[in-house]
This record gives structure tokens, C-alpha cells and sequence, in this order.
């Protein structure tokens, strides 16, 4: 998934200074009938509409298509899939499909659709319809049918049972099933309205769409014809804010109830406005800087562990993201499925980094270059701090700033050196996250890295076919493991979500894929 | 020739800087790092992901294949379908007109409301109070950032005392006009201080011309004298100005329509530069030179209007 690149326009200081006035004068200037929060009395009244306000505006509403973050989580109160993710992204839930049997070869996949679920115009939804929007992803070039290549057929054999079956055994099949790109569509009116279908979609989730105007507001509504818990809210409003001061003010003004990611150095400012908090939600972030094995010294097992060792991971935290970030140690996301927790963050050891930079055959370091986006305030901070560490070893790092494709495309292709990058999970299977950092063959190169080992791939082929629990936790255990020892790329951070929220708002949650489409059926807004 | 003998000649001129433009938006667009593949897959990237994205926009064709297509649409006014919102080109880009053709027109207005009395009056009492605090106030005015002010006018009028909104377009004409109200000022603001010092200017010197003291020795009454002889004059001057700096403004845009959530012209110039969408950069990119050139072409014209004399030196 990509987060799209936000401009920050406003310097800290002068941003905190804005803030500290609007902090002092907000309270008394736009709420005065409510008296205060609204949220400390005891009969206070509630709301139908939820007010988001997100950074970027809507790329579209095809699931199959969607690449940007904001519009995959917007999506997931739309549409429904097979199943779905827990919320805590560990674990799989029915959704559309009640139940499932999967054959004793693994090769086989009956799914029993719920008879009673109905579209948002009163058709029902069948296994037809199921059938059509899975190959429909599948076959959207560019899309994610490669998490599919394993897949023969997918037929309806009546209209609520569907059978899928597969030419080796897969086992991320229901992870990537509950994906949001393979949500289940209307066949007839998409077949009938081609793209113009997404301008106006009909869905099956708990909420539709009724105004849709991708850059400034999308405006949900219930669905009246959803099948599972009524949302207690019945309106969602989805503004697009792109600055990050602006989103900020809305929410002190109140006039939005939640604002994703306020910039890390407001967060203690809003936290010190009364009513209105900043919540952390574990994510499936991890912040990584690429060591391409194109440039000499980066080839040498030594000088990579001692760049680990060089690195002050806690620092780092503290200085780049005001310490709402967890140091890291596992290139697989915290907590997610079979992570090992085992491995513990390299420690801070400036000795022990230079005695294996001798042994590498660099005792007096080397000339390196680290590539940055500019405009992210955190990615820029932890350079800086990254720099000033290695100079501590000898290594002399020249930070280069470029805007974010640029960066990215610096840093693919094998011209590179060092590199700030981050992953984030599509699904809650640790097949996706491994292909892509350790999967030789995988088409990533080892997040470009370069590095190729042959036990690693190895075991990340076995641990898609494996269909035991046990037998799959040993192998990414041992994955995790070889990553961690033979550091194709450093792993500094696990970093959160944040997003700003009143008071007023009860039951706000966001799961660690960053879908809060489940925390929206229980949601309320009290009168504020 | 006539007042407007140019016009034909300008015509022409316009056509090949038209050419000219989308030759260079179209190659450099390609020459920035970074494709709309990467854009959509970000860290998911594979080759051969991106290779099948290529294919579906047809940029896996030959690069001068891609401008003759290019070219060939843009003939029957079509810029091409848009990578990232599943529509024509044309369609969005003509959806991110109105807030931006809005913000611009209203900005002008606001400045000419703001500059053309204080601007007048300045030149009329030099070193008056007008002309002293009006100084000082545009001087700071035109220091500040237009991201700053805007943000400020939001803490004021926004969020401590609550008048306007804190953004977004609004709906039907007086919906415009109220929503827009903040950042039109916000331009408007920096704008009037070019408009009021040229104007004050102009206004001075026009005083100290001898046709003044012809049409006072005349008897013509001061008041007549002002409107008729002054201020007509000196207003030239500001006509030209305003006219060179309304084409800045187009570009000034970007920055407000980003405080104030404007679904405009700016903002998606930035987004569609930022996620590579070919299609729409180029099209935006050849309707602001449009403007640009048309704008310029309507201030020549309208000085011609209002000055017999400029036509004659364009075109005799």
C-alpha cells in the first residue's frame, strides 16, 4: 500500500504557536451552548453523523484498483468480502461467507454464503456475484491476482455456495480472500455501467455511498439493506484536508469529530486541549533503510551487522517520532501472525560496531549516501539522527532529499545505497511481508536489497503451502531469524497510526491493517 | 490599423506556444523519476506488476508513439484518459475549474475594492494618514506567506469567533462567496499592496502632469478633474499591473487552495505531478498557459479600450 506524500507547509514553531492560541480560544468561541466537552454530563444526546477528516483525497472507489491507504479503509465500509479481518489483525471473521470447508488436500474451498445479505439496492447478493469480483481483482492488471497465481477456479456451484480450487496448496488463501481488493460487487451493474459503476457504486456493507466528489467530501450513508449490526451512527462524511495545520483546527473548532494523522509535533498540543486526545493504534508499519548490495561494502555481512550495532534505535524513537514508536527487531510487522518475539532490537554498541566494521575490512569506515523523502518530518529527523550515529563509526552518510516517486525510484533498481522505506501489511498472512523482504524470486528483491538466500526462500515457499499452524509458526520463526542475523536491511521502528479525536466520539478503533469499517457499526457521537 | 490590429498576429503566436507546450510538459513529464506504476504500487512494487500497469495505459509504447496519440486527441479535445480517477482528463479537469476560476475572479475584485481607493487616495495626500498606515500595513501584508495568513485568518475568523467556514468550496453562488471569503482575502491581501504603491504611484505623477494644470486653468471643477483627468490615467498604469500579476496569482493558488481544502486547479496540478498522472498534468498545464496567454492578451486589449494610444503603437 502507498501513503501518499503530504506536504508540510508550516514549521513546527510557528504551527505550535497557532495552535497554542486556538487551544486558549477555542473553547469559549465556538461552543458555548454545549458547555464544554459535551461528553462529562450525564444525559448527553447523540449524533447521526461521524466527521473524518483525511489528508488525501480518494484515488477510487474500485477495490480492485485502489492503491491509496485513505481509500482502502474508506472502501472497507462498503464493501464486503468473504471475510474479514479481526480487530486485531491476527485472526479472520465470516463476512459474507458464514462458513467454510476446506478439503483434506487443501486444494479445495467451499464457501456457504449468508442467504439473507442484499446489496444497497435490495438485490441479493450470490455466489455468482462472488465468483465474478474475485477473478474480476484477480485479472486487474497491475492488481493483486498474483496473491491469487494459485487459484484454477472459482465457480458458484449454487446461489449461496461457492467453491474455489486451487493448483497447489496455499495456505494465505482466506487472508487474502478477506483483502479488500477482492470485496464482492454487483456483476450485472458493474458488467452493465463499466466504469461508471465507481462513481455511484452499489455495495453490500454497512455503509453506501450517496455523494462522491473525490477531492473535498464523500458522504456515506446506513445501508439499510445490510445484513449484519446496524451502525449506531447514520451518517459518515469523509472530508479531504490535505493540511495538516487545517485538519487540526477543524477538529478543535469541532467541526470534525476525527482527523487522521496530525503531525507528530502537535500531537502534545492537542493532547493538552481539553476534550480531544490523540490515539495510537498498533499498525503494520515497520521502518526500514535499504542497504543495496550494489555498492560494495553493503555486499559485506560484517559491515551490515555493524551499521546494527552503530544505531541507537531508542534515540531515534525520540527524537523522529516523539517516542510513539516501538524500536525494531523482526522485519515482520509487531504482533502480526507468527511473529518472534525472540528477537530483541540490536543494542546501541559503538564498540562492538567498529571492531566488526575492522573485521569487515572498513576500520575507518566509508563514504555512503542515504535517501530521504522530502516533506516527511519524521523520515527527515531520523536521518539526521542516523547520520550524526554513523559519523560516530567512521561512516560519513550524505543525506539526499528527493520527492517521494523519486526517492522510490532511486532507490529500486540496484543504484542505490542506503535508503529510508517502510512496509505495511495487506493482509494479516505473513506470506505477503515475507515474498517481498526474503522471497529471492519474489519480484521485490528483498525490499531491494539485493541480498538472496537460498534457505530463506526456501522456507518462504514451503510456508505458503503449509497448511499446519505449528508447522507454519516454526518457519517464519525461522525466517524472522535469518533476516535478523544476516541484516539485508535495517530494521529501525514499529510506528502507530495517530489519529486525532474528541472526546465526544465513543468507540473509535482502528485495527493494525488500518480499517476502522468495524469500530463504524458501534460508534456513537454524543451532542458536543 | 486599428486599435486591435494585433489580434491576428497574436492568434498565431498563441497556436505555437500551444505546440510548444505540450512538447515540453509531455518529455519532461516523462524525464521526472518515478512512473504512474510506482505511484500505484508504492512499496508493492514488482517489475512485473509494473510492467502490466504500463501495458493497460499504453506506456509500454514508444515514446514519440505516445505523443503522435497524444497529439492526434488533443486535435478532437480530448487530453486522454486519467491514470488515478477513472475518467477523462477533460472531465476532471473541468471539475477543479469552477473553485479556482472563483478564487481567482473573487481575489481580483476583493484587491481592486481594497487597493483602488486607498491606492487613489495615498497619491492624493502624500504623507496623510492614509498614505502612512497604509504602508505599514501592506508592506506586512505583502511579507506574509499567503499559508501563514491563511492559516491566521482561520484561527480569528473560523475558530475563535466562528464567522466564516474553515474551508471547502460551498454550494451555489452565495455558498461560494461566503466559503471563498478567507482565502480570496488571503490573495487578495498581498495582491493589493503591487496594485496600491502602483496606483499611488501613478496617481502622484499623473498630478504633476501639465494637462492637470491646463484643465484646473480651464475651470473644469477639482472633483471633475480627479475623476475624468486623474484617476483615469493613473488607473492605466494599474491596468497593465494587475493584468501581469493576475497571471501570478494563477500560480499563487496552490498554496491557499491547500489551506483552505479546495478541490481546485492547483491542487490537482500538485497531486497529478505527484502520483505521475500524465494525462491531467498535461492538460492543466496547457489550460493555465491558455489562461496566462489569454489573460495578457484581455489586458492589452482592455488597455487599448481605455488608452486610444496604445493601439496605434501595437499595430501602426
Amino acid at each position: 500500500m502507498l501513503r501518499a506524500f503530504r506536504p508540510r507547509i508550516l514549521s513546527a514553531g510557528l504551527v505550535a504557536l497557532a495552535l497554542a492560541a486556538a487551544g486558549c480560544g477555542g473553547s469559549s468561541g465556538t461552543t458555548s451552548s454545549s458547555g464544554g466537552s459535551g461528553t462529562s454530563g450525564g444525559t448527553t444526546a447523540t449524533l447521526n453523523t461521524l466527521i473524518i477528516a483525511n489528508a488525501v483525497k480518494v484515488d477510487t472507489l474500485d477495490p480492485a484498483q485502489n492503491s491509496v491507504n485513505e481509500s482502502i479503509w474508506m472502501d472497507q465500509n462498503l464493501y464486503s468480502r468473504l471475510l474479514q479481518p479481526n480487530a486485531t489483525g491476527t485472526g479472520l471473521l465470516p463476512d459474507l461467507a458464514t462458513s467454510w470447508d476446506i478439503s483434506t488436500n487443501g486444494l479445495t474451498y467451499t464457501f456457504h454464503l449468508r442467504p439473507d445479505a442484499q446489496f444497497s439496492d435490495g438485490t441479493p447478493v450470490t455466489a455468482q456475484d462472488a465468483a465474478y469480483s474475485i477473478i474480476r481483482s484477480k485479472n486487474t492488471s497491475g492488481g493483486w491476482g498474483f496473491l491469487l497465481t494459485a487459484v484454477k477456479k472459482v465457480t458458484a456451484t449454487d446461489a449461496h455456495t461457492l467453491k474455489i480450487t486451487l493448483t497447489q496448496p496455499h495456505a494465505p488463501l482466506l487472508a487474502d480472500l478477506a483483502m479488500y481488493a477482492y470485496s464482492i460487487v454487483p456483476e450485472k451493474l458493474v458488467k452493465a455501467q463499466g466504469k461508471a459503476f465507481w462513481q455511484h457504486p452499489v455495495s453490500s456493507g454497512p455503509f453506501m455511498v450517496t455523494s462522491y466528489s473525490a477531492d473535498s467530501e464523500i458522504d456515506l450513508a446506513r445501508n439499510p439493506h445490510f445484513y449484519g449490526t446496524k451502525p449506531k451512527i447514520s451518517k459518515v462524511k469523509i472530508m479531504i484536508v490535505p493540511n495538516d495545520n487545517t485538519r487540526v483546527l477543524m477538529l478543535q473548532s469541532k467541526k470534525a469529530d476525527i482527523i487522521e494523522n496530525p503531525p507528530g509535533n502537535l500531537v502534545s498540543e492537542i493532547n493538552k486541549t481539553p476534550g480531544l486526545s490523540v490515539q495510537l493504534f498498533p499498525s503494520t508499519r515497520v521502518d526500514f533503510i535499504q542497504l543495496d548490495q550494489h555498492y560494495k561494502p553493503f555486499k559485506n555481512l560484517y559491515v551490515r551487522q555493524a551499521l546494527n550495532y552503530a544505531l541507537d534505535r531508542s534515540a531515534i524513537v525520540k527524537l523522529a517520532y516523539q517516542g510513539h514508536a516501538i524500536p525494531g527487531s523482526s522485519f515482520m510487522p509487531y504482533k502480526m501472525q507468527y511473529w518472534n518475539s525472540s528477537l530483541q532490537p540490536y543494542p546501541y554498541n559503538v564498540a562492538k560496531a567498529k571492531q566488526l566494521l575492522a573485521k569487515g575490512g572498513y576500520p575507518h569506515g566509508f563514504k555512503t549516501f542515504l535517501i530521504t523523502v522530502s516533506g516527511d518530518v519524521a523520515g527527515q529527523a531520523e536521518a539526521v539522527v542516523v547520520k550524526s550515529q554513523l559519523a560516530a563509526v567512521g561512516i560519513n552518510v550524505d543525506i539526499q532529499s528527493y520527492e517521494l516517486l523519486t526517492a522510490y525510484n532511486k532507490e529500486d533498481g540496484g543504484h542505490s545505497q542506503m535508503g529510508e522505506r517502510y512496509w505495511t501489511n495487506d493482509i494479516i498472512d505473513p506470506d505477503e511481508v515475507a515474498t517481498f523482504g526474503a522471497d529471492c524470486k519474489g519480484g521485490a528483491n528483498a525490499f531491494n536489497s539485493y541480498w538472496c538466500s537460498a534457505q530463506a526462500t526456501k522456507l518462504v515457499n514451503q510456508g505458503r503451502a503449509e497448511l499446519n499452524n505449528a508447522k507454519r509458526q516454526q518457519m517464519y520463526s525461522q525466517i524472522q531469524q535469518i533476516v535478523y542475523q544476516q541484516t539485508p536491511y535495517l530494521i529501525i521502528d514499529y510506528s502507530p497510526y495517530r489519529y486525532g479525536v474528541g472526546g465526544w466520539v465513543k468507540g473509535f478503533h482502528v485495527t493494525p491493517l488500518g480499517n476502522y469499517d468495524l469500530s463504524l457499526e458501534t460508534l456513537t457521537v454524543s451532542q458536543h | 490599423m486599428s486599435r486591435f490590429g494585433s489580434m491576428p498576429r497574436r492568434l498565431v503566436h498563441l497556436v505555437i506556444l500551444m505546440f510548444g507546450i505540450t512538447l515540453v510538459t509531455f518529455f519532461l513529464l516523462r524525464l521526472i523519476p518515478g512512473d504512474p506504476a510506482l505511484a500505484i504500487l508504492g512499496s508493492s512494487y514488482t517489475h512485473d506488476r509494473a510492467v502490466a500497469i504500463d501495458s493497460t495505459l499504453g506506456l509500454d509504447k514508444p515514446i514519440w508513439t505516445q505523443y503522435g496519440l497524444f497529439l492526434g486527441r488533443l486535435f478532437h479535445g480530448n487530453l486522454g484518459f486519467s491514470f488515478f480517477y477513472g475518467q477523462s482528463a477533460t472531465t476532471v479537469i473541468a471539475h477543479h475549474i469552477p473553485p479556482t476560476v472563483f478564487l481567482i475572479a473573487y481575489s481580483a475584485v476583493l484587491a481592486a475594492l481594497i487597493s483602488f481607493p486607498i491606492g487613489f487616495v495615498s497619491g492624493l495626500r502624500r504623507g496623510g494618514i492614509v498614505d502612512q498606515s497604509s504602508r505599514v500595513f501592506f508592506t506586512l501584508s505583502f511579507a506574509m506567506p499567503a499559508f501563514w495568513l491563511g492559516i491566521m485568518l482561520i484561527l480569528v475568523f473560523s475558530v475563535h469567533v466562528p464567522v466564516f467556514p474553515l474551508g471547502g468550496f460551498g454550494r451555489g453562488f452565495a455558498g461560494h462567496v461566503y466559503s471563498l471569503f478567507l482565502p480570496a482575502l488571503t490573495i487578495a491581501l498581498g495582491f493589493s499592496t503591487v496594485l496600491v504603491r502602483s496606483l499611488r504611484a501613478a496617481t502622484i505623477s499623473t498630478l504633476q502632469a501639465e494637462f492637470i494644470d491646463t484643465a484646473r486653468m480651464k475651470g473644469i471643477r477639482w472633483s471633475q478633474v480627479l475623476w475624468k483627468h486623474v484617476f483615469r490615467n493613473a488607473i492605466l498604469v494599474v491596468v497593465a499591473v494587475f493584468g501581469v500579476n493576475l497571471a501570478y496569482l494563477i500560480s499563487g493558488t496552490v498554496l491557499v487552495e491547500n489551506v483552505f481544502s479546495l478541490p481546485g486547479l492547483g491542487t490537482l496540478l500538485v497531486n497529478s505531478v505527484s502520483t505521475r498522472d500524465y494525462p491531467v498534468v498535461q492538460g492543466v498545464t496547457l489550460l493555465f498557459a491558455v489562461l496566462i496567454v489569454g489573460i495578457n492578451l484581455i489586458t492589452d486589449i482592455t488597455q487599448a479600450a481605455l488608452d486610444p494610444r496604445v493601439g496605434q503603437e501595437i499595430g501602426a
